[in-house]
């Protein structure tokens, strides 16, 4: 866990750390320029000219300024409208505001502290911002993580107290039986070819075991491992049971926070690290995994591939939801239980009417007999579901990522089947 | 308007471009200063409207002068209204003859400072809403900017600029949000439309809206006054009832707010002030607070606002992403997002409650009027007994 470590740091190491992060930068302001487009509003480009000629004239304090009001700013445009239709150009000048703040941050000497206060700042400017000046951000964030080490990580002060609303969560948990119910088939290592011929194109589940065998997440990763690479890293939390809830909200926090308040310790509400880009904020753990040859077979380019991320505690139930995309689920630890219907069951499903939750069901399916097999993932293996197979517990939100921080909390909800439990149970560290 | 006697402008929030706002020296004013507009040649204190954007301020005269500050700079006469938005400038004028006949509507892109053409320009005098039949034909054609005179248009920061209204809507007043926007018809009626996600258009639902949709939760109340900051909206009923809907992530509708919870903004540390608004005390909740209201991020469909002492309102303004409110016995109330000291109470502290700004109380003004821009506030006062 996070440790009050050394505070006293020496001041040839906070010097050190300036130094590595100025080296990061170009050495004139003339090259820390942006190039942007007709839509980011001339005010602005003045604004960021201001702040390139503030930092390099070493008015630090004044720079930071300038870059907060970068960043108000920007933040608004990227809560205008749907994601997906936010111009890139703000979303640059998002994580050109948080590149200078960081930075400027880790100027004077400070403490662990100031210095994980960067760090997060350079999170979000990885998970709201776009890729500026050759990928900056990761590697200022390197930087500064590295200057994190483990003994010097400051202080975690849990959150304060929240009043219990909810009733305590029954810890018992049961191993559905797949007895009665058919299983998604198991293939080992199938060819290419088999693969594509039974299961991409005739759209049907598959089970794949032995693919992920030699990544080397099956057998670095663990809560320890995690900790150790990633606990310093600012991320989104979905904390309520379900998305679908009138308490669900989204929050982001620390990686370590996440495993402290919502994986160990008994955790009072369901937290969940879920559906979220990982492997691209840190790079280090997407060396521990590989992308499947299956891949190569879909109709995208390579760069259309994305590579989510979900860690949580056993318990976590995700409501019966579709994608638009073909997936390949890789289970590294722990065990979930997965139901699936089949496109034609789309009606039975009663997805919302919303556009929000369009590909949400509103119905929590119960001891029915499914139509389609369900399956139970263990450790180890892969399960390729196919296009718009409806699906839990995994979930993905609303077409186009959610953002962190603007979430609905008091979605309009429908009426649910009274089923009074669902079985999407799961157990194991990772879900 | 132009009919009321001069009062006193003050301005307090952000002028990092240095906009009329006080000093204007440094990026925010804390508390609220007498308006001073860097290099006004004439006096401006009977100023008839103002639009704030972002990074410029557009302030009209009574006589017709057009005084802009900030990142855009210059003068113009001959003017009736001016719409300021970060990509647009709008600017009603006066036609060779004077008011009346002849008023051409102009819009100015950003950088120009007022010389030279404009992006376009088209006629709006009170000869297209003559053709009302109603008595209400003097409110429809003195629709304030966004709305074009003849309430048959209204302006648009993004293309296209100019955008119809059906006649049959007879709005009397718009305000534009984000990505929504609100109006005010001729019988006190609100309709939104745009988009939903922040439960801005107040229908109950995150949905968008193509076109004006009645809010059926307010029929039966005569609104007097609407006003939209970024996501949120606002309403003032003839009675003084103020509702608000939308986005309250900074607490700009008055509703307890996780965000300001978690940075410890509340106003739980402020006893004395809040006794003299007669709001209770309320910290984060705690255990005790078992039935204590939850956190709310979005309000879908209007809530009705208590200010303190039963005050009742007179006027509404937001910015981006607080709300300001004066009452009939002329004070000011601010809540919402405060960073750039746009609440007026000397800090920078948002807040999720109503408060009112004591600098107008300890100096004996009266407030009258209350325009925001996105990060700032511009506030009207008069010394009591004139007004």
């Amino acid at each position: 866990m996070a440790e009050d470590g050394n505070r006293d740091a020496p001041a040839a190491g906070l010097g050190a750390l300036w130094g590595a992060l100025r080296a990061l930068l170009p050495r004139t302001k003339e090259e820390l320029r942006l190039d942007l487009g007709e839509s980011v509003e001339r005010s602005v480009v003045l604004l960021l000219q201001q702040a390139a000629d503030l930092f390099y004239g070493g008015r630090r304090s004044e720079c930071l300024q300038t870059s907060e009001v970068v960043l108000d700013y920007s933040w608004e445009k990227l809560n205008t409208g749907l994601w997906q239709d936010v111009d890139k150009d703000w979303r640059r000048v998002y994580a050109f505001g948080c590149l200078l703040k960081a930075v400027c941050l880790c100027e004077a000497p400070g403490d662990a502290t100031t210095v994980a206060a960067a760090l997060r700042v350079c999170d979000m400017g990885l998970l709201m911002g776009a890729a500026i000046f050759d990928d900056i951000l990761i590697k200022v964030a390197a930087v500064l993580q590295a200057h994190l080490l483990p003994g010097k990580r400051p202080a975690h002060i849990p959150a304060p107290e929240q009043p219990c609303l909810k009733k305590a969560r029954n810890s018992h948990v049961s191993i559905p039986d797949l007895r009665s119910e058919r299983a998604v088939p198991r293939l080992r290592c199938p060819s290419l070819q088999h693969f594509r011929k039974h299961h991409l194109v005739p759209q049907t589940p598959v089970i794949l075991e032995g693919v992920a065998d030699h990544w080397p997440c099956m057998k670095k990763w663990s809560l320890e491992y995690i900790q150790e690479v990633a606990g310093c890293r600012t991320v989104p939390v979905e904390v309520g049971s379900r998305y679908t809830d009138e308490e669900w909200s989204q929050r982001l926090m620390t990686v370590s926070e996440f495993i402290d308040s919502y994986v160990l310790n008994e955790p009072r509400d369901v937290g969940y690290l879920a559906q979220h880009q990982l492997f691209d904020q840190i790079p280090e753990l997407k060396q521990d995994i590989s992308i499947p040859d299956y891949c190569c077979l879909g109709d995208g380019e390579e760069e259309e591939i994305t590579i989510n991320a979900w860690f949580g505690p056993p318990g976590t139930v995700s409501p019966l939801h579709q994608d638009p995309q073909q997936n390949f689920l890789a289970q590294v630890l722990g065990r979930k239980y997965i139901r699936l219907y089949s496109p034609q069951e789309s009606e039975a499903v009663y997805p919302h009417d919303t556009h929000l939750l369009h590909n949400t069901s509103q119905v929590r399916p119960c001891g029915i007999a499914a139509p389609r097999p369900p399956a139970v993932r263990r450790p180890g293996t892969d399960l390729c579901l196919c296009r718009w197979t409806w699906r839990i517990p995994t979930w993905r939100g609303s077409p186009g990522s959610p953002r962190p921080r603007s979430c609905p909390a008091s979605c309009a909800r429908e009426s649910c089947c009274s089923s009074p439990r669902s079985t999407g149970t799961t157990c194991g560290p990772w879900t | 308007m132009a009919e009321e006697r001069p009062g006193s402008w003050f301005g307090f929030g952000f002028c990092g471009f240095g906009q009329a706002l006080g000093s204007g020296r440094g990026r925010q004013v804390l508390s609220p200063e007498p308006l001073r507009v860097p290099d006004a040649g004439t006096d401006i204190c009977d100023i008839g409207s103002l639009s704030a954007a972002w990074s410029y301020t557009a302030i009209v005269s009574s006589a017709g002068r057009l005084l802009l500050s900030g990142s855009a700079r210059g003068a113009a006469d001959g003017c009736r209204d001016a719409w300021a938005s970060e990509t647009l400038r709008a600017v009603l004028r006066d036609g060779p003859g004077g008011p009346g006949p002849g008023a051409e509507l102009q819009a100015w892109a950003p950088g120009a400072a007022l010389r030279g053409e404009p992006l376009w320009a088209r006629p709006a005098g009170p000869e297209e809403a003559g053709r009302e039949d109603d008595g209400a034909a003097c409110e429809t054609r003195a629709g304030p900017l966004p709305l074009l005179p003849g309430a048959r248009a209204h302006l648009s920061p993004r293309p296209p600029l100019c955008r119809p209204l059906c006649p049959a809507l007879r709005a009397r007043r718009l305000a534009l949000g984000a990505e929504h926007a609100l109006l005010l018809d001729a019988a006190g009626q609100v309709l939104s439309w745009g988009g939903g996600r922040h439960g801005q258009l107040g229908h109950g639902t995150l949905e968008a809206e193509p076109a004006p949709r009645l809010l059926e939760a307010l029929q039966g109340l005569r609104v007097a006054a609407v006003a939209a900051g970024g996501w949120h909206s606002v309403c003032v009923g003839e009675t003084g009832d103020i509702y608000v809907w939308g986005w309250n992530e900074s607490g700009q509708l008055a509703l307890p707010a996780r965000g300001l919870a978690e940075d410890g903004q509340t106003d739980a540390g402020e006893a004395p002030a809040l006794k003299e608004d007669g709001a209770g005390l309320k910290g984060p909740a705690g255990p005790e607070d078992a039935a204590a209201a939850p956190f709310i991020a979005v309000q879908p469909f209007p809530a009705l606002l208590d200010l303190p002492l039963g005050a009742d309102a007179a006027a509404a303004s937001c910015g981006s992403r607080h709300t300001a409110v004066v009452t009939r016995t002329g004070e000011l109330y601010t809540w919402g997002w405060g960073k750039y000291g746009q609440l007026g109470h000397g800090d920078t502290a948002s807040r999720d409650r109503p408060r009112r700004v004591q600098c107008f109380v300890r100096e004996q003004l009266r407030v009258t009027a209350v325009s925001c821009g996105p990060w700032n506030t511009y506030v009207r006062a008069v010394e009591p007994g004139r007004s």
